[in-house]
């Protein structure tokens, strides 16, 4: 593209009283930019006076030297046109009143040896602005060769079949898959459910059956009983997708990647790529290869997987104080309820009436409170439900409920309190001990009870509250013909629930095009499960309707662009397959990536992990950053008896950029000798730019992003965790050019941290100032 | 290894107090702000948290045979405080007349007190009984003489000189005496068996439960401890000491010593009639007298007060036992206040009339005081009574 520079400095919101603009007007002069100035450019006027340089002059790249980048986004948007937002507003004037940073006084100009380090900071961002101007491009979208809106969903149980009759409902044809051979799950195999209306205090009737009904009538949707996935290939928008009967074998049963010790040699030497195709092929003998396609296969945009749970088992050393196999009057909660759906409550032992019931809701054991696994509020309400069969199965009926937590969650309120309010249920806090036969019954045995001591509870039966294990704890359910393998990767810091991240991004998982619902996402009512199934069936409606348009889905809603590779200059080392976060590359037999433009989410972490730098997208790619460090000016000894410090800052701008703004908008303000430039994730920071900047006598360079570990907060799930591992090795290559590693620092900021930014960045400068400036300044 | 106390719900018993006013009681979920909140409970072992447990539990010996329950004065303050609506104040009040109906001797009675529907027959049991005996002294008052004089013994207390309006030429004071004589015994020997069992409860329950250090029950020591308790009653030390329900304490107060110098009039008045022959009716003069105009009058405004306090406070709950007791207390003072005002109007079929209903009233408060919630007169006496031998003192 012929590009035609001009940069805008607008004057308003405090930015010509605080700024010397005409001194910042001689910065785009000097490179021979015309330069306009505004006192309110996001007015109509202003705006009319850019779009009238985009007719009359042709002018295409324009620096907005203005306000931040995270507002008038949509102001600021020219057809054709690509835009650098330089933030002098927020991150320059607001931060750094001019009552902290003094102006120079007419005397003080005379002395050469003055500086002014905030109009220094706005003559390098304006620097930059035009720097990256030079490197980028207007995207253009990646289309799909074939393109489907067909959703797939994977169970049938409430959850499946909410979001089938949802996606159906939004006009979308959908496929349910379900392994067993009718519709409905568990909800089909329970007498009675928990309330889904107002009031919410007694049970209802399963509301399966309606669903059933709902589904079977709907001709949008085509279901398929006894049937399971066994593959899904290709990418969002033109998925082909392998099913089969459960437990047939298929030759696009989907492949596993090589374990980790069979990439090595009997002498321990990393085999290459094309000898570690060939033992991986081996390995999966009979299973094609991820690249190669079902001829037979059946084509979908998105899926929705609503495998569910199955119970956890209740065995083993740890809860053989329970009782559980020693008498069949002890059963789980899921045992129960197939006694209760057949009719009155008996025991299984001899077929007599349960009227004594004790519930138990924690092992007990160890002075410890903990639950059963996978247990919380959804099997304590299922207990207060059982409870309550006991009492409509009988008048005389009483039912215990032994429990260290009960949750009733929300308007569940209303159901514990009327469960509560029965004069036969009987609930306390305590800790089991045991459970015993006695006489023809059982006794329960419990201590540190609301009652007071150690008390014993006589039982007809006794109930063990069993969790809700996810399908996906020890199957991929999903198939997917990746090359990063067939499930979802890391997922036991869930606890193998299907998720990434479950406070920002519910139903997102790590791979794009696949939404998680109801229970395999985390233990839910039937009324939460279907709330959720909607959840889930927009996501895939939204993925396949940004597929068609070659956008991003999320969380960079309608980026067009999309990593671009220089397969010339490809060593396949493999690192962008490996190390994308969503699995969006699957490399050949040689190694060479094939990218999925649909699975990506742009986060630029392959950018940010080639060494030889041939990836990029259109606005933001190595050069486009690499240019504006470049572009800084590095005042040394030459200069000033006492140089500046400069340091770079890159940061990320999910949360830290916001949370920068937000300081600037609080007026709080940090050192103005570091240099902001906004990264799509701390992923995409490739290590040249850092190398780049401490070459050119920069004297330290600060990276903020999201918290990482199992606990992460990133975006994009691996990015922040990836750029630590990536600093630490930097470190090590600058201890060999004798530069002290600390001038390297990565740090954790959420977006409501703003207050501690002024903080985290100054204490990086104070650090830096007691290591010195950098030696290599000046040269 | 300690034996462990098997938790063995009674189903009935949670139903009988949910009918005798503890219908909050499963609400209950054991925050303990009651206990906190209560001005009186003791530190150690505090109630209400441990009796509202027992009560949703449906633990009937836990808390009938617990001495705390009568600790209470039901002043309401953790009612008021709780945060889920469980009105201990009312469980334990409820909880207090089930065990009242527990210890005393005839069962039937006592139901048929906390019954509505037996109120009927509560009243045209004396109603009867009065009614044949009016027959007879206004028609066979000769063969009363006779049987009388028989025996060496004047039937007549009629008042010498002119001719007064005087009830007992209505209804014979021999008639009251004979009635409620007898039935002052029962009564008596009524409590005498209910506290004797009461007490042996309450003390192994107090034993186990680490409340008292005093492993042998000693009646001495009991009896000693109630005469101790005794001023305690009278100020309404404990009464005073709650926040919410305050002004129930001076009404409560009036009440108590009406009857208490009502109790003394009628005594000197029986003894001035069988030992000094000294038939009513006496002069308004009569400082015995103004003592008992005195206190008719605070019985009325003490009853009244309550019941305008206890249709006011719509956060208590006010079940038919209050009522029963309430209204028997306004009932009895009005009838009698009236008998004698018509009396000295000169009206008199109307102030035979109100001495009718006088001693329906009176008959219902006597033979009923065993099994009515009026019996917390002698339970709590002797609980608070027991507490202090114990050493289980309120806060």
């Amino acid at each position: 593209m012929d590009k035609k520079y001009c940069v805008y400095i607008c004057t308003g919101c405090g930015i010509g009283e605080s700024l010397d603009v005409d001194a910042l007007c001689e910065v785009p002069k000097e490179e021979g930019v015309s330069v306009k100035t505004h006192p309110f450019l996001c007015s109509s006027e202003g705006i009319d006076l850019i779009k009238k340089d985009i007719a009359d002059d042709g002018v295409n790249a324009m620096c907005i030297a203005a306000c931040s980048r995270r507002v008038n986004f949509d102001v600021f948007s020219f057809e054709g046109c690509v835009v650098d937002r330089t933030n002098l507003r927020e991150q320059v004037v607001w931060a750094h009143p001019r009552s902290e940073f003094p102006a120079l006084t007419e005397e003080e100009k005379e002395d050469e040896e003055n500086f002014d380090r905030v109009q220094m900071m706005a003559e390098d961002y304006i620097r930059m602005g035009m720097a990256r101007l030079e490197q980028i491009n207007p995207p253009e979208p990646y289309e799909l060769e074939t393109f489907t809106n067909k959703i797939l969903v994977i169970g049938g149980g409430v959850t499946g079949m909410g979001a089938a009759l949802d996606a159906s409902k939004a006009g979308y044809p959908v496929t349910i898959v379900e392994k067993e051979g009718a519709l409905g799950g568990f909800a089909a195999k329970m007498r009675s459910q928990m309330p889904v209306t107002e009031p919410y205090d007694n049970l209802i009737p399963p509301v399966v059956d309606s669903m059933i009904q709902a589904v079977e009538a709907d001709s949008n949707i085509t279901v398929k009983t006894e049937t399971v996935v066994a593959r899904i290939a290709g990418q969002p928008g033109d998925f082909t997708v392998t099913l089969k009967n459960p437990g047939e074998k298929h030759s696009f049963d989907v492949p596993y990647p090589l374990p980790e010790e069979m990439k090595f040699d009997e002498n321990g030497k990393e085999l290459n790529a094309e000898q570690q195709f060939e033992v991986y092929q081996q390995y999966n003998e009979g299973r094609e290869d991820v690249l190669t396609l079902d001829p037979e296969g059946e084509k979908f945009g998105s899926v929705v997987l609503a495998a569910g749970w199955r119970p956890a088992k209740i065995e083993g050393e740890e809860y053989t104080h329970l009782g559980i196999g020693d008498s069949p009057d002890v059963v789980t909660n899921t045992q129960f309820e197939e006694i209760a759906k057949k009719g009155r409550i008996v025991r299984p032992s001899d077929g007599k009436e349960a009227k004594s019931v004790v519930f138990i809701q924690s092992p007990g054991k160890d002075e410890d409170d903990r639950d059963f696994q996978y247990c919380g509020a959804v099997t304590s309400m299922a207990t207060l439900k059982q409870a309550k069969y006991v009492r409509d199965d009988y008048n005389d009926g009483k039912a215990y409920i032994i429990y260290q937590h009960m949750r009733t969650p929300g308007l569940a309120e209303n159901f514990y309190k009327s469960m509560q309010q029965d004069p036969g249920i009987f609930m306390t806090k305590g800790e089991v001990i045991k459970v015993s036969k006695e006489g023809n019954g059982l006794a329960v045995e419990a201590d540190n009870t609301l009652l007071g001591e150690q008390i014993k509870i006589k039982a007809d039966m006794v109930v063990l509250s069993a969790g809700m294990v996810p399908e996906t704890a020890d199957n991929p359910v999903i198939n997917l013909a990746y090359r990063q393998g067939p499930g979802f990767r890391d997922n036991d810091i869930f606890d193998w629930y299907a998720d990434s991240n479950f406070i920002c991004f519910p139903y997102e998982t790590q791979r794009t095009g696949v939404y998680a619902a109801g229970t395999v996402r985390r233990s839910l009512t039937i009324e939460d499960s279907i709330e959720d199934a909607t959840g889930a069936a927009l996501k895939a409606i939204q993925c396949i309707e940004s597929a068609n348009r070659g956008v991003s889905v999320h969380p960079r809603s309608g980026d067009m662009t999309f990593p671009d590779f220089f397969f010339q200059r490809c060593t396949q080392c493999k690192r962008c397959t490996e190390e994308c976060p969503f699995g969006a590359l699957d490399d050949d037999e040689k190694g060479t990536p094939k990218p999925n433009p649909t699975r990506c989410r742009r986060c630029g972490t392959c950018m940010g992990a080639c060494p030889e730098r041939i990836i990029g997208f259109a606005d933001y790619n190595i050069n486009s950053v690499g240019s504006m460090v470049k572009s800084i000016v590095v005042p040394s000894e030459d200069d000033y008896d006492e140089p500046p410090l400069r340091i770079l800052a890159l940061v990320c701008e999910n949360d830290a950029y916001p949370a920068l703004d937000m300081a600037g908008m609080n007026r709080l303000s940090f050192s103005a000798d570091v240099r902001i430039i906004p990264v799509r994730c701390l992923g995409s920071v490739n290590v040249i730019w850092i190398k780049d900047a401490l070459s050119q006598g920069m004297d330290g360079a600060i990276l903020l992003g999201c918290k990482h570990g199992d606990d992460y907060q990133c975006h994009f799930v691996k990015g922040s965790e990836l750029a630590s591992i990536r600093m630490q090795k930097i470190g090590d290559a600058l201890s060999s050019l004798a530069l002290e590693e600390e001038r390297v620092a990565q740090k954790e900021v959420a977006i409501d941290d703003y207050d501690k930014i002024p903080e985290i960045i100054n204490s990086f400068v104070e650090e830096i100032e007691a290591l010195g400036p950098n030696p290599f300044k000046g040269f | 290894m300690t034996d462990r106390y098997v938790a063995e719900p009674d189903l009935e018993f949670v139903n009988e107090v949910i009918g005798l006013g503890g219908d909050s009681l499963k609400k209950c979920f054991q925050c303990a702000t009651c206990s906190v909140v209560c001005p009186i409970s003791p530190d150690l072992k505090p109630f209400p948290r441990k009796e509202m447990i027992a009560a949703s539990w449906g633990l009937r010996e836990r808390l009938t045979k617990n001495m705390d329950v009568w600790l209470c004065h039901e002043c309401g303050d953790c009612s008021t405080k709780c945060p889920r609506g469980a009105k201990p104040g009312d469980v334990l009040s409820a909880v207090r007349s089930y065990a009242i109906q527990k210890y005393s001797p005839l069962k039937g009675v006592g139901k048929a007190v906390n019954d509505p529907k037996k109120l009927p027959l509560l009243i045209a049991v004396p109603a009867i009984l009065f009614a044949v005996l009016v027959f007879i002294n206004m028609n066979l008052s000769g063969m009363m003489e006779s049987i009388f004089g028989a025996i060496g013994l004047e039937w007549s207390h009629a008042h010498e000189g002119e001719h007064v309006i005087a009830h007992a030429d209505f209804f014979s004071t021999w008639f009251v005496d004979l009635v409620f004589v007898p039935l002052s015994l029962l009564v008596v020997l009524a409590f005498v068996l209910g506290l004797k069992r009461f007490l042996t409860d309450i003390h192994e329950q107090a034993v186990a439960d680490g409340k008292t250090t005093r492993q042998k029950l000693d009646y001495v020591g009991v009896l000693k401890g109630i005469i101790a308790v005794i001023p305690m009653i009278l100020k309404h030390d404990k009464f005073s000491e709650c926040s919410e329900n305050q002004d129930r304490a001076t009404p409560h107060m009036m009440v108590l010593f009406s009857f208490i110098a009502l109790f003394v009039v009628t005594g000197i008045f029986f003894v001035a009639l069988y030992g000094l022959g000294l038939p009513g009716p006496y002069s308004q003069l009569n400082p015995v007298k103004i003592l008992a105009n005195v206190a008719g009058i605070a019985l009325i405004i003490g009853s009244a007060l309550m019941i305008k306090n206890r249709l006011t406070k719509t956060d208590q709950s006010t079940s038919y036992k209050d009522w029963y007791l309430l209204g028997l207390v306004l009932g009895l003072a009005l009838t009698g206040m009236l008998s004698e005002l018509t009396r000295l109007a000169g009206a008199q079929a109307l102030t035979y009339f109100m001495y009718y209903l006088h001693l329906i009233f009176i008959f219902n408060l006597f033979a009923f005081l065993p099994f009515s919630k009026l019996a917390h007169l002698v339970y709590r006496t002797v609980a608070l009574g027991y507490g202090n031998y114990a050493g289980r003192e309120n806060k």
